[in-house]
């Protein structure tokens, strides 16, 4: 079997685990979906509650319910949310695209500024620049995201007014074209910020060490001997030999990135995936809270073959088997 | 020492740096005439490969020369100033190191790498440029060259990478080559080969080379002078003939009873000898010379005096006490 076809059967397993291990520990949590209603409802009536249960499946044995939830899993079927009144599909789609945003700009910006730091420490080991980002990583790497976030909104929000609390656009306002791009781009400031600060730490930490080890290699003073310039032995014989394990390390982080979310999205009101999350989790939507869950593990593991392919394609010495 | 003279080194100095009491070379000099093999031979840490990084400016960040001029045809060689320097790096010097599976980078193709240094050093195209590497690969002897020149160095052998850092040293047709220990890694038939490649190449683009090796029997084939050294002093200096017919000082001496040589007489020739002790610390020299503790001559003036260079016959040697010896016939 090719390398593609045993990664993707790989792949399928991978999911297929994900989503039962999601079913059983969602069946171990106190109470369900139906608890949830008849408490809004405020009643408690055995009735109400066993018509509730048989209208979800709720009353099934449990093996039932699983087999009935793969099925439809199966089938990008996700199911109704009795909560929202909507498709689940339907409910998660309309949030990725706000998600998508949030955490691409800040694993963009961890990764591009993660770069530049890192090598510009590892070029000026043990000089004032170096010892300036390193402090600067050790912080962003010892301090709570959510706190550098609230600070920010204290600090840009609050006390200057530069940029909004919350929200992903101007809601009076209906901006249209570019104004729209820059209203929102406005907003996603300093979530994006407050996402991407720890990994930008790690991965100045990570490239500027990379960047020293590959710079005290043979094959660099082979390029000074043959009269390269210091820049383009830093850009070109070193960053693209010290880059491997940052993007192994960033495709790892993927899945953290979208835990991160759910806290961003949360702080900032941000109207993504992540803040769906979190309300599922307190409305006790199972059904919608485990739809996130198998879709994002997919989107994960989707994305790390794909950086794991990226990686075979810019590392000549990787040959997929 | 005379004007024609391709390069001089002259009382060279290195110490590590902030460190004044140590050195890595303590006052070295030598010259290269154009068009000649000059062999500096010695053990491992006796200063060969700091000598030629500190003629290239590629001294690594913890040693700094501490003074000696570095003439290039009888100007000096700006060896602080990199931008200066990388004019001369590739261009007029190639250099040739010891680990040819680590010279490459392992993320550019053979081409992209011996083309970078044309590029660097000639205003010419890219496609012009591909059309020199083919012709460069061919002449160091790699087999289908227009074929190598797109593979990546992890598909070559070791032997063929070197060729391929011999193709990018001599690709601009420098005036000097530096071939530092460039077969040690290689197994003996493949250096054999690298050998009359850089003897052919030598031939025909006239080119100086200073070759850096404790393989005597390379310096018999190869060079036409030969420099000893010894914990970062220059200890003898001779004509290649010189030097193996009458080598006048005790570590010289003690070198040749350790290799094989092709002149020798095999049957009945005496057993190889080992040189007893090691090289020193360079933290933590002897007194006076510094081969006294492993010198069977050594005498109550060596504890004190360090040996001046000077001398004898044809022959320029930093020893009290030089001259033949029984055993080394
Ligand atoms: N980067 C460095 N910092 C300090 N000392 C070094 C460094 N590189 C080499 N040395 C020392 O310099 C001495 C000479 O080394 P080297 O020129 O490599 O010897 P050789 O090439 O003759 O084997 C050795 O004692 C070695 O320990
Ligand atoms: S100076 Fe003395 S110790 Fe040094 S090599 Fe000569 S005889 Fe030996
Ligand atoms: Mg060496």
């Amino acid at each position: 079997m090719s390398y593609l076809g045993k990664r993707l059967v790989h792949v399928v397993l991978t999911v297929l685990g994900i989503a039962i291990i999601n079913f059983f520990l969602l069946q171990l949590a106190p109470g369900d979906a139906a608890d949830v209603l008849a408490g809004e409802a405020g009643t408690a009536d055995p009735e109400y509650l066993a018509n509730l249960r048989r209208e979800f499946g709720l009353d099934q044995p449990m093996l039932h319910q699983l087999w009935a939830f793969l099925q439809r899993l199966f089938m990008f079927d996700f199911g109704y949310s009795y909560r929202h009144n909507m498709p689940v599909s339907t409910l998660i789609f309309e949030r990725i695209p706000a998600t998508l945003i949030l955490v691409g700009s800040s694993i963009a910006m961890a990764l591009v500024f993660g770069i530049l730091l890192g090598v510009v420490a590892a070029r000026t080991a043990g000089r004032l620049p170096d010892k300036l980002i390193s402090l600067a990583s050790l912080l962003f790497y010892a301090t709570p995201p959510f706190w550098i976030g609230l600070m920010m909104i204290v600090v840009f929000s609050v006390k200057l007014g530069w940029t909004p609390t919350g929200g992903m656009s101007d809601i009076i306002s209906n901006k249209t074209g570019l104004a729209y791009v820059l209203d929102v781009m406005r907003h996603l400031a300093l979530p994006a910020i407050t996402q991407a600060v720890f990994y930008l730490a790690i991965y100045t930490r990570l490239v500027r060490a990379g960047m020293l080890e590959v710079l005290s290699l043979e094959y660099i003073r082979v390029a000074r001997a043959k009269g390269i310039s210091e820049n383009r032995i830093a850009y070109h014989h070193a960053l693209r030999n010290a880059i491997f394990p940052l993007i192994t390390v960033a495709g790892t982080n993927l899945g953290a990135f979208l835990g991160g979310a759910v806290l961003t999205e949360t702080v900032f009101s941000w109207p993504g995936v992540g803040r769906l999350m979190f309300d599922a989790m307190f409305q006790r939507d199972l059904n919608l809270l485990l739809s996130i869950l198998v879709l994002s593990s997919i989107f994960v593991v989707l994305v790390n073959l794909a950086v794991d392919l990226l990686y075979a394609l810019i590392n000549p010495t990787v040959e997929l088997r | 020492m005379n004007g024609t003279n391709l390069l001089d080194i002259r009382d060279l100095r290195v110490s590590p740096r902030g460190m004044t009491e140590t050195a890595i070379l303590r006052g070295v000099t030598f010259s290269v005439a154009p068009g000649e093999t000059l062999a500096v031979v010695g053990e491992s840490g006796c200063g060969k490969s700091m000598a030629s990084l500190a003629v290239m400016g590629l001294l690594p960040p913890g040693l700094e020369r501490r003074s000696g001029d570095i003439l290039f045809r009888g100007e000096p060689l700006p060896v602080d100033d990199n931008t200066a320097m990388r004019k001369v790096r590739g261009r007029r010097i190639g250099m040739v190191f010891q680990e040819p599976m680590a010279a490459l980078n392992p993320v550019y193709t053979i081409g992209h790498q011996v083309a970078e240094v044309i590029l660097e050093h000639e205003d010419i195209s890219a496609a012009e440029a591909r059309l020199r590497v083919v012709e460069l690969l061919r002449e160091v002897g790699l087999p289908s060259p227009d074929r190598i020149i797109d593979e990546y160095p992890h598909r070559l052998s070791g032997g063929q990478r070197q060729r391929v850092v011999i193709a990018m040293a001599l690709a601009c047709k420098p005036d000097l080559l530096i071939a530092d220990e460039p077969t040690t890694a290689l197994d003996v038939t493949v250096q054999a080969q690298i050998m009359r490649l850089l003897k052919r190449a030598q031939n025909e683009l006239g080119i100086a080379i200073i070759l850096i090796t404790h393989n005597l029997g390379l310096v018999a084939q190869m060079a036409d002078r030969v420099v000893v050294m010894y914990a970062g002093h220059k200890v003898e200096e001779a004509s290649v003939q010189t030097l193996f017919a009458s080598p006048q000082h005790p570590y010289t001496q003690g070198l040749l009873r350790a290799t094989p040589r092709p002149g020798r007489r095999r049957a009945g020739g005496k057993p190889l000898e080992e040189i007893p002790g090691m090289v020193p610390a360079i933290t933590d020299p002897p007194s006076g010379c510094r081969f006294r503790p492993r010198c069977p001559r050594a005498t109550r003036e060596c504890e004190t005096v360090h040996p001046a260079v000077r001398q004898v016959g044809d022959t320029i040697v930093a020893c009290h006490h030089p001259g033949r010896l029984e055993a080394v016939q």
